[in-house]
């Protein structure tokens, strides 16, 4: 007999969404996370987009603590001298709202506290050493020199899943898989950022950006987030990069991105209030594991459950979506008192027909394109060179875009044949 | 600002009975890269007259440097209890 | 027999997340969570090391409101037997006198103790009285500031840090010993005691138990009365840069103006 139906290691989105909908059908729940406060541990890349929430909390959006809701998208490239972006603002999103900036100690404190309310006994401030096994089967979690055992383990562990790892759950990470998130958060009064962002009642601006600046083959992404009253500022570095170039440091690029001349204004006369980092599922579904077996399930970023397409980057309502899946999972294995593979299958099967598989799926090698020398190095220049020959005013005859596009082209390095394969790549996988 | 002004203004509650990452001296001395010196966002590895210095200290748990060190010398563990980086944000 | 311990706690303000504001140089709180005093973690180690020889029971008592729960359970996860947590709103505001009374009126509620530890200082108010304040209260001896300390048949031997060096004292029970901060290193909660402290819980006293009237307590029974608040701006202080050759050089000057000194 096991002292709990079900443990989850990790209360981040993941962890604390398996254990409130476990716990509030009557299992007996343990949630432990190594943080203490929940959320101490953890650092968000932004956004929670979608309603993945109301499933468990109808009323999430009035109670939450939720930052701005998101009317102002902005999706752009950076070069050296340059900010060229779709700037997306729109009634609809503040009509039907979407996503929502967050922080992660405030969010996840909250998501906690649900789930303790729902009957989870929570524990903080506790580091699992790994699992209890008897044969192949999970049968609870050893800390010091205990077990805790239970029926069901549910690793929701983050984008650094030591467990996860440790037990040859899945494979070791590599430099495609992750990639090196740093960010930042400035403090301001909440009417300077309405100012600045032109904004008004509670909304929020979301900015990503390709950092087109960057030498010698580094790629980076770039993003900006409007919260209450403080702005995070964010990188996200591929680590394949950063290895072949090996003279750039991680946090040089961060500060490079903070100091960019069409972003240092929106920062100034902010206090760093914080400095994180944190890794960034990118793997895609390649780098899913295998997501079940005998007593466990692994939902969230310790899954690989994120995305990011270029004009989305959505990892928390993954999150969220997954451990509501796993705790289902659960409630049906513990209705037939079977935790074994075979039963605990049908969380894979409940994520194939949902957005968390499906998008993976749908998009899969999409890495590839958003993290490609396309979108990171000729995109921005090529468009950077057209627009700059279409706007300045020299003088001389006024040439055609057509002849302009192809100087420009002539320019860059890129050779006719991988522009037009690459062009093609993103096109389909978009 | 750099790097180790970014550092001060983190909370830690460090803890001094237990390094939770280790390096292998005896790896990181014919190591050809040092990547771990680029990657790290915390700047916790740092090379001093070519010899690689590591400090548990000042790590913010990214997990980073075990990604980054492909010659296996990176043990990489959680902190114990609560301790280490203590993020009042995220 | 079994050895009877109390450890008085206190949560406070984390000392790393008050910040100054930069404009009207008052603390901002606001950001700030709460923890366990330092030196009282450090106090219950040296409690839990007692224990570790000596069969013992150890209470952990606190003054607070109902969020010092998170430190109550915590001690109790490190290895205590027992969490009494008065809190009332009549304490609300008390100075060090009155907290002293309330505490160790709590303590002469229990059957009987032997030996009481504190911190040596709270971080957010660093007066060292509220120990040296309950000893009086109880009329028991008390030794401050201590580090090694040690108990053998009715003995309690511990050292004092001086100005100038160490005391070694040697005290029969009942006696309050206060711990010097960092003086060990405590040990980490468990999962398995975090769950078994999570399903017993504390006790909450309030000070009808206590058998305190409301005008002995809190605001009202406090002497003290804060006329004016100031902040004082740091002096700015010499200083240079050496390399690190440079270093032993360093060394020789300040021990030569007596900054530093050897010690033995």
């Amino acid at each position: 007999m096991s002292e709990f139906d079900a443990i989850v290691v990790g209360a981040g989105p993941a962890g604390t969404s398996a254990a409130s909908k476990m716990a509030s059908s009557g299992m007996n729940v343990l949630l432990v996370e190594r943080g203490d406060p929940p959320g101490s541990k953890n650092v968000s890349g932004g956004i929670l987009w979608g309603k993945d929430l109301s499933k468990l909390y109808p009323d999430w959006e009035k109670t939450a603590p939720l930052e701005r809701f998101i009317t102002n998208k902005v999706t752009g490239f950076l070069t050296e001298d340059s900010s060229i972006s779709i700037d997306f603002k729109t009634k609809r999103f503040e009509r039907q709202r979407t996503g929502y900036s967050v922080l992660r100690t405030k969010l996840d404190g909250w998501l906690a506290k649900k789930a303790k309310d729902s009957g989870a006994t929570v524990i903080t401030g506790i580091t699992v050493d790994g699992l209890a096994r008897d044969g192949n089967k999970v049968i609870g979690v050893r800390q010091e020199n205990d077990v805790i055992t239970s029926d069901l383990v549910v690793l929701a562990e983050g984008a650094n899943p030591r467990i996860a790892i440790d037990e040859g759950l899945r494979q070791p990470i590599n430099d495609h898989d992750v990639a090196i998130g740093i960010k930042q958060v400035f403090k301001f009064s909440e009417q300077t950022i309405n100012e600045r962002f032109n904004l008004r009642n509670g909304a929020g601006f979301a900015g990503e950006y390709s950092l087109g600046f960057l030498n010698n083959g580094v790629k980076a992404g770039g993003f900006l987030y409007t919260n209450k009253d403080t702005i995070s500022l964010g990188v996200v570095i591929d680590i394949f990069d950063l290895r072949k170039d090996n003279s750039t440091y991680s946090f040089d690029i961060m500060e490079k991105f903070a100091s960019h001349p069409y972003i240092a204004p929106y920062i100034e006369g902010g206090q760093l209030q914080e400095y994180s980092a944190h890794l960034v599922c990118e793997g895609g579904i390649d780098y899913v594991p295998k997501l079940y077996g005998n007593g466990y399930l692994i939902a969230g970023d310790s899954a690989g459950f994120s995305f990011s397409n270029g004009m989305m980057i959505q990892g928390m309502n993954y999150a969220i979506a997954s451990g509501i899946a796993a705790g289902e999972t659960a409630i049906s294995a513990k209705e037939s008192n079977d935790y074994s593979e075979s039963m605990l299958s049908s969380y894979e099967k409940k994520l194939s027909s949902s957005e968390v598989l499906m998008d993976m799926r749908n998009f899969r090698g999409i890495q590839n394109v958003t993290w490609s020398p396309l979108v990171h190095e000729f995109i921005p220049k090529f468009t950077e060179g057209i627009l700059y020959n279409m706007f300045n005013e020299t003088g001389e005859p006024k040439k055609h875009l057509f002849e302009i596009a192809l100087e420009n082209f002539a320019g860059s390095k890129y050779d006719r044949k991988s522009l037009v394969l690459d062009l093609y790549r993103m096109m389909r996988r978009m | 600002m750099n790097i180790e002004e970014k550092l001060a203004v983190l909370n830690y509650k460090t803890d001094p009975t237990y390094p939770h990452i280790t390096v292998n001296p005896s790896i990181c001395e014919t190591c050809p890269d040092h990547f771990c010196t680029f990657a790290c966002p915390a700047r916790c590895y740092t090379l001093i007259d070519g010899k690689l210095n590591f400090k548990y200290e000042d790590c913010v748990e990214c997990g980073t440097c075990f990604v980054a060190c492909s010659h296996g010398s990176v043990k990489w563990t959680n902190p114990k209890g609560g301790q280490g980086i203590k993020y009042k944000l995220g | 027999m079994v050895l009877e311990i109390v450890v008085m706690v206190k949560q406070v303000p984390d000392s790393q997340e008050v910040v100054i504001d930069p404009v009207t140089m008052n603390l901002n709180r606001s950001m700030t969570r709460n923890v366990t005093n330092r030196a009282d973690e450090n106090a219950l180690e040296a409690a839990l090391q007692i224990k570790d020889k000596t069969p013992a029971n150890i209470t952990v008592v606190s003054m607070g409101p109902p969020q010092a729960e998170s430190t109550m359970i915590e001690c109790l996860a490190r290895g205590a037997d027992r969490a009494i947590l008065v809190s009332d709103r009549a304490l609300g505001g008390a100075d060090t006198y009155p907290t002293g009374l309330t505490v160790a009126s709590a303590i002469s509620k229990l059957d009987h103790f032997d030996i009481i530890f504190a911190g040596e200082e709270s971080s957010d108010s660093s007066t060292g009285h509220v120990g040296p304040g309950v000893a009086e209260f109880l009329g028991i001896d008390q030794i401050t500031y201590c580090s090694k300390i040690q108990y053998e048949d009715g003995y309690v031997t511990a050292e004092r840090e001086l100005e100038d060096g160490t005391e070694v004292v040697k005290c029969p029970t009942p006696v309050l010993v206060t711990v010097l901060l960092n003086s060990n290193y405590p040990r980490r909660q468990t999962l398995r005691r975090k769950i078994d402290a999570v399903r017993k819980g504390m006790e909450v006293w309030n000070i009808e138990k206590l058998e305190l009237k409301p005008e002995w307590v809190g605001v009202r029974g406090s002497p003290t009365i804060v006329r004016r608040m100031q902040s004082i701006k740091e002096k700015q202080r010499e200083g240079k840069k050496v390399t690190l050759e440079q270093i032993p050089d360093l060394v020789k000057e300040l021990y030569e103006k007596k900054i530093i000194r050897e010690v033995h």
